[in-house]
């Protein structure tokens, strides 16, 4: 374990970057995480990730930089800086992409590469229920877990892609990495309520 | 039973034989490529006997420095762009533009644009081989013989296209590209047909 943060400074430090927003601090998009037991999922996860891994994510990704040991006055700094959509610190091996799946391959790169190395790293690669269905996340972890390279993909399910349906789009009532047993995944479940996936419920004017 | 004598029909004069420098500048590049420590070269039929014609130029190199690739043109180059964050100057392999074409996903939102994302934390060098496919004396057909060089130049800020029209350009744009301290990307293209012309 990196930090002793807990589950409520990680909702405190939403409830900060959302109040921001609203005052109109950070004139770029803002992707806020409010569901507490995702936090202590996420604390839990990141107890076995040492410094020397990586730690990759996607729009929603201020947990994993500050449990990964970004002070929180630098995640702020960095949104104030409209970065808070692909926050990257590399002093932390922190690296996140806006692109949906995106982020996959590029983990699948730096565990290769750690593997050739004959390093101890691993990277954490997080992206959400969507993300997990595209043929690039899918590519990225047949590669990964067929050449058992030191990586681990963390799905993050709140069933949406921004506000469609991820279940009912593909026709199917569970997805590919819920259904079926992988050894590099890791699957959770989260809600969204408190924010939409985008800013905040309520009118900003710039 | 009467054998027939084989008959072999040049379709050049012989009498204008000529060293093949494009081919033997390509082949000098790789293996200075080669010489260097980070560097690992990855991409489709690369290693394999009947392998495309970028395959030729890289028989002198080890073959711990090169991986042969699934089919999966958009995360090779997001494995290259991996693995170049963490060490490596990948050398990633696209036998022609068409194909090449399906990469640009990871062209455009990542490699391109980490500077810009990771306020200049984040420099990734990777050198993309692209072919332009040949149409002598095989018409490789409408979807291998593109040439896109000048769209994607358009579309890129910091990954420097270079097309090797001629042989004299090709070792200098590799050693620059290998040494370069820019932070830039380079995305090379080479025209396949001029590896048995010029």
């Amino acid at each position: 374990m990196i930090t002793t943060l807990t589950a409520k400074d990680l909702m405190l430090f939403e409830e900060e970057i959302a109040d921001l927003f609203r005052a109109a601090k950070i004139p770029a998009v803002v992707h806020l995480h409010s569901d507490p037991s995702a936090a202590e999922h996420m604390i839990e996860v990141f107890d076995t990730i040492r410094p020397q891994d990586w730690v990759l994510g996607t729009w929603r990704h201020h947990w994993q930089c500050l449990l990964k040991g970004v002070p929180a006055e630098e995640v702020k700094a960095a949104c104030v800086d409209r970065h808070s959509i692909s926050l990257c610190f590399s002093k932390y091996r922190v690296l996140a992409s806006a692109i949906v799946g995106g982020i996959a391959p590029i983990g699948v790169g730096i565990a290769k590469s750690a593997a050739l190395r004959g390093s101890d790293e691993v990277v954490h690669c997080w992206f959400g229920d969507m993300s997990a269905e595209t043929g690039s996340a899918h590519e990225s972890i047949k590669y990964a877990e067929n050449f058992d390279l030191p990586i681990i993909f963390h799905v993050e399910d709140n069933n949406s892609s921004v506000s469609t349906d991820t279940r009912a789009t593909w026709g199917s009532k569970t997805l590919t990495y819920e259904k079926e047993k992988h050894p590099k995944v890791e699957y959770s479940y989260y809600t969204m309520e408190k924010y939409p996936h985008a800013g905040l419920w309520e009118r900003v004017k710039f | 039973m009467e054998t027939k004598t084989p008959v072999f029909e040049l379709n050049y004069d012989i009498r204008e034989w000529k060293e093949l420098k494009y081919y033997a500048e390509l082949k000098r590049s790789m293996n200075y490529l080669a010489a260097h420590p980070a560097t690992y070269f990855m991409g489709q039929s690369i290693t394999t006997r009947q392998g495309n014609a970028m395959r030729s130029t890289l028989v002198d190199i080890p073959k711990e420095k090169i991986l042969e690739m699934p089919v999966m043109e958009d995360a090779q180059l997001g494995m290259s762009t991996g693995m170049a964050l963490s060490g490596f100057i990948p050398i990633s392999i696209y036998r022609c533009w068409n194909f090449f074409v399906l990469a640009t996903n990871q062209l455009v939102n990542h490699l391109d644009k980490l500077k810009e994302m990771s306020r200049g934390e984040y420099q990734p060098k990777v050198i993309m081989r692209v072919g332009v496919g040949s149409e002598r004396p095989l018409y490789q057909g409408a979807q291998h013989s593109g040439d896109f060089t000048d769209g994607y130049r358009l579309l890129l800020t910091n990954t420097e296209v270079i097309r090797l029209d001629e042989p004299d350009q090709i070792f200098p744009s590799y050693e620059k590209a290998l040494n370069r301290t820019d932070g830039k990307s380079t995305l090379m293209i080479e025209w396949l047909d001029y590896y048995a012309e010029k």
